[in-house]
């Protein structure tokens, strides 16, 4: 999935800075950017209500830091860099919380959500796959799930996690090998 | 890739990750309902010329202070140094103020050798001066 910006971001930033077409301009943001954002977040929380809970947390914030968006970056990116610390911060709180009732240093948890999750309903194959990507540092699998599943270009994803395209091609081709490996041993 | 082509034939793209039918829909409601009030940008009050140029103000007082500071330190600890706030000229005058040396280095015009020759030349013998000076008194 390319995220292309299905609306004029120019026109949509202007409103969006104004008080009296904001709320409008926003949920014209909502519409082009809900579902993706939820995705990204999604991939990496695995669970739904906790990707629920998240997006509405991103937008919200997003909604209350208008007047912080500069305009440099497209909006897209802007909406995925929340999005992207808002699901690692999730996921550390989670990871410290575990670890008052667990000796686990890691992030199987997240399985144990996909698991529960009554919006799952992927085979063992699906399960066996995710729990590879889930054993991955949170920075590569933030590469490896923008690439694998979203298609996203190296470009974009450089910008929305501030690393350079090299750096990224070859976090991604780590990755690939790392959940190969996992899955055949 | 070789190895992401394999991993795309056996596992695919979907996730088996799914939403409630309708979900996107009810989480734009949920989202416009629950926004806070609007932020405005902040206003940055406007600064007036006294706000704005104080600070280089304070700068220059304070440089001036610290050269003034450095000036009369250098003054009273060492006043007869040679530098540039003290050339020879400031010597020599500040040399010539000084009595004591002044009255060190002045040469009488007159030394008691000159004086003998003068009386010697201007009497036929000691007599006669002795009379004409003790006259005087």
């Amino acid at each position: 999935m390319a995220y292309k910006a299905p609306i004029d971001e120019k026109e949509l930033v202007k409103q969006l800075k104004n008080e009296s077409t904001a709320a409008k301009a926003f949920e014209t943001l909502l519409q082009a950017y809900t579902e993706p954002v939820y995705w990204q977040i999604r991939r990496m929380v695995l669970n739904h209500d906790d990707a629920n809970d998240i997006a509405q947390n991103v937008f919200i914030k997003a909604w209350t830091n208008l007047h912080n968006f500069r305009g440099d970056a497209k909006l897209s990116t802007w909406l995925f860099k929340i999005a992207v610390n808002e699901s690692i911060n999730f996921i550390n709180k989670e990871k410290n919380r575990q670890q008052h009732f667990s000796e686990k240093d890691d992030d199987s948890f997240l399985i144990k959500n996909l698991e529960a999750d009554s919006h799952f309903d992927g085979d063992a194959l699906q399960l066996e796959l995710q729990t590879a990507i889930a054993k991955l540092p949170e920075k590569q699998r933030l590469v490896f799930n923008m690439r694998y599943y979203d298609e996203m270009k190296y470009e974009d994803m450089s910008e929305i996690l501030g690393t350079s395209v090299g750096a990224l091609k070859a976090s991604y081709h780590h990755a690939v090998k790392k959940i190969t490996d996992y899955l055949t041993t | 890739m070789k190895q992401e082509d394999s991993l795309l034939e056996k596992y695919g793209k979907d996730s088996g990750m799914k939403v409630p039918e309708g979900y996107f829909a009810e989480l734009q409601a949920n989202i416009m309902e629950s926004l806070p009030p609007y932020v405005s940008q902040p206003v940055v009050p406007e600064l007036s010329r006294w706000q704005r140029v104080k600070p280089y103000i304070y700068l220059a007082a304070m440089f001036c202070g610290i050269w003034l500071l450095m000036k009369v330190f250098h003054t009273v600890s060492d006043p007869l140094t040679l530098n540039l706030d003290n050339p020879p000229e400031a010597i020599v005058q500040l040399l010539e103020q000084e009595p004591d040396f002044y009255e060190y280095m002045a040469i009488p015009d007159d030394s008691d050798y000159d004086m003998e020759d003068e009386i010697l030349a201007s009497y036929d013998n000691f007599e006669d001066f002795e009379k004409d000076f003790n006259s005087q008194e």
